[in-house]
């Protein structure tokens, strides 16, 4: 008897459930698409802060200082210490390794040689990685272009691997191209000061604008560097770009200075400060440290956003619950003659209270499954649009996580709102209900 | 009479079906109160966003010619152009030796200007600005001195002896670098500024237009935008805006639509009242006015309550995430009322069209 009224409500009164339907439905799918855009808005952001270039950089312990002004090497180390090409692996092994988005190894020289008119010139030059291979999955290839968003190439950027024994292709600051003047398809000949080797023969496949003082170095391969300076596997500056967690004040303590289960919490955080931690774990004989105008700053605007994402998300809730208890209620209240028909035939309030808690019920497990689905959907079309053009794959569109909060929220509120209405309902005596209807 | 009548009719409608109206009331009121939260905390997205990027330091450097000195005015002439809301600071460098023989970059600059430019440099203690033989020390410059306390230098046979101050901690440059204030810096090496790092307020055209005036007003320097800075911020701010607006665009669908079918529900409920009145001799026009005036005195009311509301929620909002309040806007109470007494009215046309075709004494009968 039970479910043959539910489901005759159900039958009859299409337009009415309709009503009360649609405001879930809408409701749920607000919600939906505001949660999925506010939990996946970390990431988001963070691609697009990528452009601020590296959060961690990583160099040698040595004793030596840059001298640097203005970008440019005052005096130049020599015979400096290095860290090994060859250790960056251990990067991948690190306890936070999948966060790592990018890893740009460097090796600064001074090149000298012929230009192509033959006339002899002096430059700054920098071995870079412009596309390496770094793993089978995950982040696949890495490079110093990728680390450098804002770096404009007209060209294309140098194969790593020499084109012919000692022929190398490089890509030049638009500056020194300037002053060498040279284009794209010109070669001419390079080696360093000390000209240990036979000087290579470099082919200009680009030429890069950069905004800042690396616009009078040259670009070569990281192995043609390393080649020419005599110094295979070595590099002297390491930029490593992570997906980090904005700091706070647990993040700034020393961890060698924590109890060790505190120390295991500040560990497995992915704070720059922990991933620089683990970065010297792995390679002893280099030093990291966050970059502090990059990862301050990314952390307060992150945070900012998303903050501002899930505000937002909180008074759609709201503003959403608010609406959908008020056509729920509307829905009851309009059913008192048939809440009075059914007492004086005899239905216990209980039963009553109970058909209508089902029909709520229902509803709103159906509408909320559908606004989920709607809601995902339109989440993730709006962040396609959006974030467009990131180069990076969304994720899945469905959060499974979602569906029960979702669907639950719809129960709690459609519940809640239709409860003041049911008991008002109730309380009235069924006999004058229905002799003020008819 | 006619209007007198219409009034009191409504009153008794309004306040008869306290429950319904309430609800109603209840409806109108939310969707007033999103609407201006959410249009006021859009109006004033741009500019709190800017201020936070304000954290990135420096977007504009200004460079003398190449082994030059900036002139006297410089730094004066600089914050004249790029206007008054700008940041400044001067840097001049050299290179000098200290007392265990290591070569370090030494810079002159203002250490308070850069402590308000620069606010992502962790420095363990900034200096009394009143101090002048103060050194703050980069951390990786640090361990290349060796008596930390009495910091001495040598530029070309001049020694000086600062005090350590403290520590700076950037993961940049900053780290091989020595800092002290300007005028003692020239003093000692003869060296003057050589470098402004300005820093504007607002996006890329901002900054443009600030460059455009500084290339116009300093012939003789390098201007120069840092672009990655320039660009990410526009590009983000960009983003942001889209993301806000497609936001608001959905929660205040969801709202109208809501609204629109409680309304409409509340209304259609009251078939009988419509035929009732029909019966009595009112016309179509008149049972429309009617609905049309009860739909738009509860908007009106909710819109009243809806902005207090929202403007409250705009600022706990901004207060809790970007800890500056949003005050409320005058500006967007049109958009408001708008949207407001257009959901009323459609609220309250939609169901009169749906009721025109019935039969009065039908209804009244109970078929």
């Amino acid at each position: 008897m039970f479910v043959r009224l539910l489901a005759e409500s159900f039958r009859r009164q299409r337009r009415r459930k309709l009503l009360a339907g649609v405001a879930i439905l809408l409701g749920t799918t607000a919600v939906t698409a505001m949660l999925a855009l506010a939990t996946s808005i970390g990431d988001r952001i963070h691609n697009e802060l990528a452009v601020y270039g590296a959060n961690i950089v990583v160099y040698p312990k040595a004793e030596t200082l840059d001298v640097k002004i203005g970008g440019v090497d005052v005096k130049p180390a020599s015979g400096g210490v290095n860290i090994k090409e060859s250790e960056l692996q251990k990067l991948k092994a690190i306890f936070w390794a999948n966060n790592i988005t990018g890893v740009s190894p460097e090796l600064h020289l001074q090149v000298t040689g012929l230009d192509s008119a033959g006339r002899p010139y002096r430059a700054q030059a920098l071995g870079l990685w412009f596309g390496h291979m770094w793993s089978e999955g995950g982040l696949r290839r890495t490079g110093a272009p990728s680390l450098h968003p804002w770096w404009k190439l007209s060209g294309r950027w140098p194969a790593e691997a020499a084109i012919h024994p000692s022929e190398y292709e490089v890509a030049l600051g638009s500056t020194l191209a300037d002053r060498l003047q040279i284009k794209i398809g010109d070669t001419f000949s390079a080696n360093t000061s000390g000209a240990l080797l036979e000087p290579l023969t470099v082919l200009v496949v680009g030429i890069v604008r950069t905004g800042d003082t690396t616009e009078n170095s040259m670009l070569l391969p990281l192995t043609a560097a390393q080649t020419i300076t005599g110094l295979p596997d070595a590099v002297d500056r390491v930029d490593v770009s992570a997906r980090t967690k904005p700091e706070d004040a647990f993040a700034r303590v020393d961890p060698d200075s924590l109890p060790p289960k505190q120390r295991e919490i500040w560990y497995c955080r992915p704070y720059a400060n922990s991933i620089a931690y683990q970065i010297r774990e792995a390679i002893p004989s280099a030093q990291a440290e966050q970059v502090r105008r990059v990862e301050q700053s990314e952390g307060n605007v992150l945070k900012r956003i998303s903050g501002l994402m899930w505000l937002i998300s909180a008074a759609a809730l709201l503003a959403a619950g608010f609406a959908v208890s008020a056509a729920m209620a509307t829905a009851i209240l309009e059913r008192r003659g048939e809440i009075g028909l059914m007492r004086s035939l005899g239905a216990s309030k209980t039963t009553v209270g109970l058909l209508f808690y089902s029909e709520a019920a229902l509803l709103a497990l159906f509408a909320g499954a559908l606004g989920y689905l709607a809601g995902s959907g339109l989440a993730a079309w709006l962040g396609a649009k959006i974030f467009a053009g990131d180069g990076q794959a969304a994720g899945p569109i469905l959060n499974p996580v979602l569906l029960p909060v979702v669907v639950g929220l719809a129960l709690v509120v459609a519940i809640a709102g239709s409860t003041p209405s049911i008991r008002t309902a109730l309380r009235m005596d069924p006999s004058s209900t229905l002799r003020m209807d008819a | 009479m006619a209007r007198l009548s219409l009034l009191t009719m409504l009153h008794r409608s309004l306040v008869h079906r306290r429950a319904r109206s309430f609800s109603a009331l209840i409806a109108m009121t939310v969707s007033a109160a999103v609407a201006t939260a959410l249009l006021t905390l859009y109006a004033d997205l741009d500019a709190k966003l800017h201020k936070e990027f304000r954290s990135f330091g420096a977007n504009i450097v200004v460079t003398a010619a190449d082994g030059m000195a900036l002139p006297d005015d410089a730094l004066a002439r600089a914050k004249a152009a790029a206007g008054n809301n700008s940041l400044a600071a001067e840097f001049g460098y050299a290179v000098a030796t200290t007392n265990a023989g290591t070569a370090v970059v030494v810079a002159g600059t203002d250490l308070s200007a850069v402590r308000r430019l620069d606010p992502w440099w962790q420095v363990s203690a900034w200096p009394e600005s009143s101090t002048t033989d103060v050194a703050l020390l980069g951390q990786r410059a640090a361990s290349a001195i060796g008596n930390e306390q009495r910091v001495t230098l040598n530029y070309a046979g001049h020694m000086i002896t600062l005090q350590d101050a403290g520590r700076i901690r950037t993961g940049g440059d900053e780290d091989s670098r020595v800092y002290m204030p300007l005028q003692v810096f020239t003093q000692w090496t003869g060296v003057r500024a050589s470098v402004i790092e300005l820093q504007i307020p607002g996006g890329a055209k901002q900054v443009e237009a600030a460059i455009a005036n500084l290339r116009r007003e300093m012939p003789e320097v390098k201007v120069d935008p840092v672009r990655q800075l320039v660009e990410g911020e526009s590009k983000i701010v960009d983003r942001t805006h889209a993301l806000m607006y497609g936001s608001v665009l959905l929660i205040a669908l969801t709202v109208a639509v809501s609204v629109l079918a409680t309304l409409s529900a509340s209304v259609l409920e009251r078939r009988r009242d419509f035929a009732l009145m029909k019966a009595l001799g009112g016309s179509q026009a008149q049972l429309m006015t009617m609905f049309l005036l009860e739909a738009l005195v509860l908007a009106a009311t909710g819109v009243a309550a809806g902005y207090v509301l929202g403007s409250a929620a705009a600022w706990a909002i901004s207060e809790s995430n970007f800890h500056a309040a949003t005050l409320p806007r005058i500006s967007v109470l049109p958009a408001v009322i708008l949207i407001n007494l257009t959901i009323a009215v459609l609220a309250a046309f939609f169901p009169v069209r749906v009721l025109r075709g019935l039969q009065p004494a039908a209804l009244l009968k109970g078929e």
